[in-house]
């Protein structure tokens, strides 16, 4: 035995989450809006533009991932090599981003370079030709990537239980297959260009030292004549058709783990509960001591990590617990899930338990507004699914105030166990 | 420029302190000389292993996670080959939280065999995650005793066999805790919202009385000079063939590393390097090709890992890859390549400073290496990297003989 340090333990302060109040919103002269996210430390500014162009808009299934990686790789003015060299030589990162909903591009640049990267990024989001060759290769790529996927338990789980949810009539839900990939022309690319890619469908986040000296730039390039004036995005109508809960099992060959997969519908960010909801899917699995992770990780050993999340796209929420598990392991991790869901169903968190969890999300929202780069990725969500500027504010209220009482009616509300999918993929 | 302040405690914890204003938090990192370097060649893994334990507890505080969650903070670690990180990040008004945590667990581990037992379990299943689980895991495990003979580079910080892991014993990990875990082996780097002085009186009463232990002083075998060409061929169950080539480089505190570094961006760093625009765009061998340092303190690799397109013969495009490199020895990059490769550290270098954590880190890394004050200046290090010195670098390194590569196919079907 070592000799031992001071045993006795420095006060703690609670923390608060600090100031979460949404970033001012200005315009550019068309009515495209400008979030600015100031006090940088540093000369670089981050510039995201976020269009809504994601799979939710799409008619060809792929097009919306497709446009997105093909915005580099060739203008009206510059072929793929000239304009890579072009962005490169600045210094600048540009970050394509597509996911189900939304996509768009990031940029970081120094401040010096500012108007440069400015004028290249006008050129790809806008002007880009979509040539042939290049096209050939990303979907070569882009179609290695997704049979590497296949060999993935967790990519096969997460399919089948978004399939399962949601239904395969909209994009949350719907399967690829590679036919996806090589039934897919720079003609579908194009349409969907001119359909999505406009200033009337966008919006900008200015983050760094300075941001309103964006602006100036900012005008110039995307509020330019001819271009229309900005209007609220329109979400297209979704049809949902839900699998009947259950089990399903997937088989991926000569895995040496098996990933489950359980969830529930859930709600959205629209819904009362649906704050209330984050914090106790927090207490069963969002964090290192969680009931999950003590019970799975640290007192079983089955696996490297357990997580339950509740999330939400556009009309639909869902709520979802995953872990990677030796394939010995599966059933027994199975049961002792749903053995913690039912104690939470059952009997209310201490308050040593609850005080935990409320510092820990307080710590979280502050680390969320720890300079503006991590709130111009904070304030995305709440943008992109209209969510309302006072929606962390709430959230910090929420935190501050729910009672035990109040996270054992919402297990029982939304964490059914006779009523769960249930998917498991790995070997036979 | 990053300002930092530096003191030593008189049991030889060296104490870095960064005052960042601009943020609310503030970040304790207590990095420990000891990496999987350190391990018995029969006994590998157990760095990282002990990494595990170190969240496990102590007679004193049972449960090391409940405050610094109660103090609203986030914490992980890390292990590599050369050393073992710890990181508390959480509000600065709270630091004293995180300074106790960190001077209790260098002396009160709990280190019993249930305990031992269970993060035994979730190593091998880590072990089953990342690098098992995961088209292409394995790769990186075959090429370590392939490009290392002698060093202990030639396991990974997972171990060298998922059976030592089960082996460890209570004994050994007691042992390696008394050997490393102390204060004349750490350096504690603090960055945030808290003064210097602040800094330094709070780790001299949290760790001032902790009785120093021995320093690392290690003797390593150096890995001697390879002198032909290695090969291995794996069949695995991938839809697509991989080839990876490591060549011997010369430590982190060498001219080299920085040149090499320079290199590795010009080649594969951005989108118009030489690989994508050769090797993937022009001649249509590869869907990617990436090069990169292995980044190690100690003699490291520099490594090409490249996904063959379809039909591409192996061979041949390790052939196309050995032109590239060939032509950095023959003939000098272009003013242009270098000035993009600057340009694109200096975003790098911005970008990396935006969190405290990561200046903490880096501000303890650069004094293991000998000196916090490398985070300044190894700036002008890169800045001042000359065409000739690429050339020169290029040919000492991209040598036949010094290379080591894999075949990685995927399984007949």
């Amino acid at each position: 035995m070592k000799p031992s340090a001071i045993k006795t333990a420095p006060a703690i302060i609670t923390p608060s989450a600090g100031d979460t109040s949404f970033p001012e919103k200005t315009r550019l002269g068309n009515g495209v809006p400008v979030y600015l996210l100031g006090n940088g430390a540093v000369d670089l500014l981050r510039i995201e533009f976020v269009f809504n162009a994601g799979q939710l808009v799409e008619n060809v299934h792929l097009a919306a991932s497709a446009t997105n990686a093909m915005l580099t790789e060739g203008t009206v003015t510059h072929d793929a090599v000239s304009l890579n060299d072009l962005i490169d030589r600045t210094g600048a990162v540009f970050n394509h981003t597509a996911d189900k909903d939304n996509a768009g591009l990031v940029t970081v640049t120094l401040t010096r370079k500012l108007e440069e990267v400015m004028t290249l990024a006008e050129e790809v989001l806008f002007h880009p030709s979509f040539p042939e060759k290049e096209f050939r290769m990303l979907t070569e790529k882009r179609l290695q990537a997704f049979l590497t996927g296949r060999q993935k338990t967790s990519v096969i789980a997460r399919e089948v239980f978004y399939q399962a949810l949601c239904g395969e009539r909209n994009h949350y839900g719907r399967i690829t297959t590679p036919d996806d990939y090589m039934s897919l022309t720079t003609a579908d690319l194009k349409e969907f260009h001119s359909r999505h890619y406009r200033p009337d469908n966008m919006y900008i986040t200015v983050a760094g030292r300075n941001p309103d000296q964006a602006l100036q730039v900012l005008q110039r390039h995307f509020a330019g004549t001819g271009t229309g004036e900005w209007q609220k995005p329109v979400i297209p109508e979704l049809i949902f058709e839900s699998a009947g809960p259950g089990m399903i099992f997937r088989e991926v060959g000569n895995s040496v783990q098996s990933t489950v997969r359980m969830g529930w519908k859930g709600i959205t960010r629209a819904h009362p509960d649906y704050q209330g909801l984050q914090v106790a899917t927090m207490i069963l699995g969002g964090y290192f001591g969680s009931r999950l992770m003590r019970n799975i990780r640290e007192e079983k050993g089955y696996t490297y990590g357990i997580h339950a999340v509740a999330g939400a796209f556009h009309g639909i929420g869902f709520i979802t617990i995953m872990t990677d598990v030796a394939n010995s392991y599966r059933d027994d991790t199975v049961k002792e899930i749903k053995k913690e869901i039912r104690e939470l169903c059952i009997n209310e968190v201490s308050g040593d338990e609850m005080a935990l969890v409320r510092n820990h999300l307080m710590g979280e929202l502050a680390r969320m507004f720890d300079g503006p780069f991590a709130m111009a990725e904070a304030i995305r969500g709440v943008i992109d699914y209209d969510a309302g500027a006072d929606y962390f504010t709430r959230f910090a209220d929420t935190v501050r105030t729910i009672t035990p009482g109040r996270i054992k009616e919402l297990f029982n509300k939304y964490f059914n166990i006779e009523n769960a999918f249930e998917i498991i993929a790995g070997a036979k | 420029m990053i300002r930092f302040e530096r003191h030593k405690l008189g049991n030889g914890l060296r104490v870095i302190a960064h005052h960042d204003r601009g943020t609310p938090m503030v970040t304790s990192n207590i990095l420990y000389d000891a990496g999987s370097r350190d391990e018995d060649p029969g006994a590998t893994g157990f760095a990282h292993l002990f990494e595990h334990l170190m969240f496990e507890g102590t007679s004193n505080i049972p449960v090391f996670d409940a405050p610094v969650m109660m103090a609203g903070g986030e914490n992980n670690a890390f292990t590599n080959n050369d050393l073992t990180n710890y990181y508390i990040t959480l509000p600065s008004n709270n630091l004293e939280t995180a300074l106790w945590l960190e001077s209790d667990r260098m002396t009160g581990l709990d280190l019993s065999e249930g305990r031992l037992m269970t993060q035994k379990s979730v190593v091998t299943e880590e072990f089953r995650q990342r690098y098992l689980n995961q088209p292409y895991g394995d790769m990186l495990l075959l090429l370590r005793p392939l490009a290392y003979k002698v060093h202990p580079y030639r396991w990974s910080a997972i171990g060298m066999d998922i059976s030592h892991i089960e082996r460890a014993d209570s004994g050994s990990l007691i042992r390696f805790y008394n050997r490393y875990y102390n204060p004349s082996n750490a350096i504690l780097s603090v960055a945030g919202s808290v003064s210097p002085d602040e800094v330094f009186m709070l780790a001299d009463k949290w760790f001032g009385n902790i009785p120093a232990g021995e320093s690392n002083g290690r003797l390593l075998p150096a890995e001697p000079m390879q002198d032909e060409r290695r090969e291995i061929t794996v069949h695995r169950p991938v839809p697509a063939a991989h080839l990876v080539m490591a060549f011997h480089t010369a430590g982190r505190n060498s001219r080299e590393f920085y040149i090499l570094d320079l290199v590795t961006d010009i080649l594969a760093g951005c989108d118009s390097g030489r690989f994508p625009d050769q090797l993937v765009r022009s001649r249509e061998l590869f869907s990617e090709a990436d090069m990169y340092l292995s980044g190690e303190i100690d003699p490291g690799l520099v490594i090409f890992s490249g996904r063959l397109k379809d039909g591409v013969d192996i061979r041949k495009a390790e052939e196309a890859v050995k032109e590239e490199l060939g032509r950095l020895a023959s003939g000098p990059v272009t003013s242009a390549e270098l000035e993009k490769a600057r340009n694109r550290y200096e975003s790098h270098r911005l970008m990396s400073y935006l969190s405290a954590s990561n200046k903490a880190f880096s501000l303890a890394f650069h004094e293991l290496l000998g000196d916090a004050g490398g985070i300044n200046t190894e700036t002008e290090e890169y800045m001042s990297v000359t065409a000739e010195e690429i050339r020169e670098a290029s040919s000492r390194v991209f040598r036949p003989a010094n290379c080591s590569v894999i075949y990685y196919l995927p399984e007949k079907r």
